[in-house]
């Protein structure tokens, strides 16, 4: 009887403790504020910084943002995130989320809809090409915050005629003859699938619909015999096979290759080499697959989602709704070379100063393809990838079979 | 006395008790579980069109080029790596047991490898072999422009490279060990028959090591099978060296398909096992034979 | 000894051939961790010029600091649990007369050829229910699975070597059991326990697949699943330098440790196997 009068003593005890302690944290940073954590990549340039330290600022102590830096590597942020919300977590308060995600993470229940205003006010001037990433189910999932595309670059001393409307084969066909290379990402990742799916989009075709269900045509062998054209062409650099976004950068800038595809960052970086080396980089639209038919350039960047299991969801969608404002947008094109979502924002005197190619940029954007939105995205994916890699060993005869193939199977839920 | 037997027994069960309950719950529940995830049809993705779906996944998987791709991949750099390893092993094994000085900067130099981060040197075998970075195509007589982590002949070669280089010392120092149990007086009296080194290597040495050698070959053909550090961090599976342990990865982490992903999982276990048992078979023939041989 | 000086000389390129055989890639990663930003691609294998910006770096970034903080307490705490356990069934298998000391040895030996990919599927799912995902405990449990039979192993092989009849004589000698204990077995036992710990911590120390996919923050990730998650100059950029210093980092403790109890170690590692 005593014992076991003790004991509840005891249990109380803990509880107590555990309140306070509970307490505490809750209150932590700034008088009663509800610390919201936002999980979006490492942005070095300080922009995502800035951003926060604004909203926090307006917000007027309703709540804090904290900046949880996710990897470099896609497709490391994508596991890192589908694993914390498949374990239910309540941490995760917004998201920032990769353009290719809405559809999966929407019908799997792990964000929220934006509805009523807060929709009207995610969607309000934004391009149509960065407003069809966060549709999904006819609903809208996240606000769009920055985009990004890619462009053809070319070192202007080496290329005497800039490469404007060229198709893919001419482009090959040039650099071979000039004994110079083409930078492109074919390493087996998701920026393989963002090749792969510009050149089917720019023919016309597409991989899959809403549903999953198999769209693949012709388009696909276009493009396959693309990739293997430039694959096992002199203008393939050593290592085509293994490119990412930073070693076409690097092959791009050491002379190997006097054209180069890749997102707008390489412009920034480029500020830093010596040799004033940032004069000499031209652009160009993304090269056409056909000759008939204007290119259809890759869509990237980031949408700010709420996390189902938030214990803040009103003051998150509030956090996202500021995060994913204009200003915002312009200090992240300025500091990170992150191209705005908002359409008026292009017109900025900073921005036009921060990106020379601004008006290319809005029209890449606009003409923009963006990637299949299907829940089965990571699966599509992965079979556009295990199908077109290494590159140079690609049958194009047999693409379309077997891209049908896999898709078939990702979308039952098998091994592809 | 059996009153004494009975309470030695009981007191050294009540020791052991711990660890081997610890190694049933940590082992046993999680595999069994694994077992029973393989039978459902259950993507977190879905969350709700989980239901009990038989062995259709196991199916699904072996009927895949994917899994029976993958379990060539395996094969490959299992049997590369581990052969190489023997041979290497057994030259550092002799360099060790017959060196007359410098025995301990040898026995510290092969630890160095044995005691680094797999994943460490997966990375710094990529990063000599990177076309823009590495030192390796700066050598003479290599190729300015070799690019082996682009192709599969090339990335298979740098994977079990890899693999060699970070646990050739483990067998090495197995078969060291196994070296010590050889009589020196045999060789003394084969050397005495006119014996060389070469046929006293392969008469006398080879045979009475074989327990030693098998033992070895045991536990890093079994660790070799379930290669994943290396392979993630230099290919991820790309060029065609995806293991099997990489496709476990890939189905259960990135595509959280539990299960299909667990039925892959629960293959791999199994052929662990058909690996051991296939070697244990073999050490058991082998001491059996050399019991009879001495009786 | 030497018959000649041409043995010698043999002798002495074979030594040289290992001792290069093992030291070439760590010296790389050292002269990677060393070069300046701007001279990464030089690919030289010696640096030009020397320069500490990549620890500066990776002492500065908390996702480092953290995973090392993260590594040191994961991987001891699971060494000290699996030596404890351990060395109580160690003891009972050296010294104790009973039957199923075969099973529990080959149990042991079974568990540490158990893959770990058959496993984290399972452990992520009730992780992710319990609430032990992303946390200590929920890594030193899968650690137990061969940190366990590792320990059991390698002590039970020293604690065999053990002359226990001292403690006989210590207790014949007037010493209480609990002194006999104290001041003879400690002693003797302590180097094998110690050696078996160092082994047992490189083993924790080494995972990567556990750390990688039961971990998503710096609250329990380890160094080995850091370093796959480091972040670069911008959101493309690969930090080759970081990585190398990083690596630098946890490869020296480890070396040290090698270098000083290799004699040990080595008979801790060979024990297990040769004997069992």
């Amino acid at each position: 009887m005593r014992r076991e009068g003790r004991s509840r003593w005891w249990i109380a005890a803990v509880l107590v403790a555990l309140g306070i302690a509970g307490c505490g944290s809750d209150s932590e940073g700034g008088g009663g504020a509800r610390t919201l954590n936002w999980y979006v990549f490492n942005e070095p340039g300080g922009a995502y910084e800035q951003a926060v330290k604004t909203c926090n600022e307006s917000a007027r102590g309703r709540y804090r943002i904290n900046y949880v830096r996710l990897p470099t590597d896609a497709n490391q942020q994508r596991e890192l995130i589908v694993r914390r919300l498949a374990a239910k977590d309540s941490d995760i308060d917004i998201i920032g989320m990769d353009v290719i995600w809405t559809a999966e993470f929407a019908e799997a229940g792990w964000i929220k809809p934006w509805t009523g205003a807060r929709q009207r006010a995610a969607r309000a001037g934004r391009l149509a090409g960065p407003l069809k990433t966060v549709e999904y189910d006819g609903r809208t999932w996240a606000a769009p915050f920055t985009t990004n595309t890619q462009l053809l670059w070319f070192n202007k001393d080496k290329v005497p005629t800039p490469p404007a409307g060229i198709t893919w084969d001419e482009l090959i066909d040039r650099a071979a003859k000039a004994g110079t290379g083409i930078e492109v990402q074919g390493n087996q990742y998701e920026g393989l699938t963002v090749w792969v799916n510009a050149l089917i989009a720019g023919a016309g075709g597409e991989i899959v619909g809403e549903q999953g269900q198999d769209r693949v045509g012709p388009t696909a062998e276009t493009a396959a015999r693309i990739v293997h054209k430039l694959a096992t062409s002199r203008a393939a650099p050593p290592g085509l096979a293994t490119n990412k976004e930073d070693e076409a950068r690097l092959g791009f800038e050491s002379g190997r290759s006097s054209y180069q595809i890749n997102y707008t960052f390489i412009y920034a970086s480029a500020a830093e080499l010596p040799g004033g080396f940032q004069k000499k980089i031209g652009w160009a639209r993304y090269p056409r697959t056909v000759a008939d038919r204007p290119s259809r350039p890759p869509i990237g960047g980031i949408n700010l989602g709420v996390g189902a299991y938030s214990k803040n969801p009103d003051l998150a969608f509030d956090a996202a709704q500021c995060l994913a404002r204009p200003e915002n947008q312009l200090v992240a094109s300025e500091k990170g070379g992150l191209p705005p979502t908002t359409e008026a924002v292009y017109d900025d005197p900073k921005l036009q100063k921060a990106f020379p190619f601004a008006d290319l940029l809005r029209e890449s954007i606009e003409a923009g393809a963006p990637r299949p939105v299907t829940p089965a995205y990571s699966d599509i994916s992965l079979a556009i990838q295990r199908t077109f890699h290494p590159p140079d060993e690609i049958d194009p005869d047999e693409v379309v079979s077997k891209l049908r193939e896999r898709i078939e199977k990702a979308g039952e839920g098998k091994i592809f | 006395m059996s009153e004494r037997r009975r309470s030695e027994r009981r007191l050294a069960w009540m020791l052991c008790a711990p660890a081997v309950i610890a190694m049933l719950i940590v082992t046993g529940y999680p595999i069994g579980y694994a077992v029973w995830l393989s039978l459902q049809d259950y993507d977190l993705r879905f969350p709700d069109d989980r239901e009990f779906v038989g062995l259709s996944n196991y199916a699904d998987v072996l009927t895949s080029s994917i899994w029976w791709g993958d379990v060539w991949n395996t094969t490959i750099i299992t049997v590369a790596s581990v052969s190489i390893e023997l041979v290497l092993g057994m030259a550092i094994a002799l360099i060790m047991h017959r060196a007359i000085f410098g025995r301990g900067a040898v026995r510290a130099s092969v630890l160095i490898p044995y005691g680094i981060v797999t994943v460490v040197a997966a990375f710094g075998w990529r990063y000599a072999f990177d076309p823009a970075s590495g030192f390796v195509q700066n050598l003479p007589l290599i190729s300015d422009t070799a690019a082996p982590l682009t192709e599969r002949g090339g990335s298979l070669a740098v994977i079990v490279l890899t693999e060699v280089w970070k646990t050739t010392p483990f067998m090495a120092l197995l078969l060291l060990a196994g070296l010590a149990l050889v009589p020196d007086e045999l060789h003394e009296a084969a050397k005495v028959d006119g014996a060389g080194p070469v046929q006293r290597f392969f008469r006398i040495t080879l045979p009475l090591m074989k327990p030693a050698i098998l033992v070895a070959l045991l536990f890093r053909t079994l660790d070799a099978f379930r290669v994943f550090d290396t392979v993630y961090i230099q290919t991820a599976g790309a060029n065609g060296t995806e293991t099997v342990s990489i496709l476990g990865y890939q189905v259960l982490i990135n595509r959280v398909n539990l299960g299909v992903g667990s039925a892959v999982s629960v293959l791999i276990f199994l052929a662990v096992i058909l690996i051991a048992t296939f070697f244990v078979r073999g050490l058991g023939a082998s001491t059996a034979r050399q019991r009879g041989e001495a009786a | 000894m030497l018959r000649s000086s041409r043995e010698a000389a043999l002798w002495s390129i074979g030594i040289l051939v290992v001792l290069l055989y093992a030291l070439i890639p760590v010296l790389w990663i050292l002269s990677l961790s060393l070069k300046p930003a701007d001279q990464l691609g030089d690919r030289r294998f010696v640096p030009q010029e020397f320069s500490f910006e990549n620890y500066e770096t990776i002492f500065n970034t908390e996702t480092f600091t953290r995973a090392l903080v993260n590594s040191v307490g994961i991987a001891g705490l699971a060494t000290l649990i699996s030596i404890l356990l351990a060395a109580m069934a160690a003891y009972a298998l050296a010294r104790l007369d009973f039957a199923g000391k075969a099973l529990i040895l080959s149990g042991a030996l079974a568990v540490a050829m158990f893959p770990p990919i058959s496993i984290v599927g399972s452990l992520f799912n009730i992780w992710r229910e319990v609430g032990l995902y992303d946390t200590w405990p929920g890594l030193i449990i899968p650690y137990m699975t061969f940190t366990l039979p590792l320990a059991i192993y390698t002590l039970s092989a020293f604690f065999r070597e053990i002359p226990w009849e001292l403690e006989q004589a210590a207790q014949v000698d007037g010493a209480t059991p609990f002194q006999a204990f104290r001041k003879v077995i400690v002693p003797l036992a302590a180097p094998g326990v110690f050696t078996s710990a160092i082994l047992v911590f490189i083993f924790a120390w080494n995972d990567f697949i556990f750390a990688n996919t039961l971990t998503s923050t710096d609250e329990a990730r380890t160094v080995p699943a850091a370093l796959a998650f480091f972040t670069g100059g911008s959101q493309f950029e690969q930090p080759i330098g970081a990585i190398s210093a990083a690596s630098i980092v946890v490869t020296i403790p480890i070396i040290v440790m090698v270098l000083i109890f290799q004699r040990r170690i080595v008979a801790g590692l060979t024990a297990g196997a040769v004997k069992g």
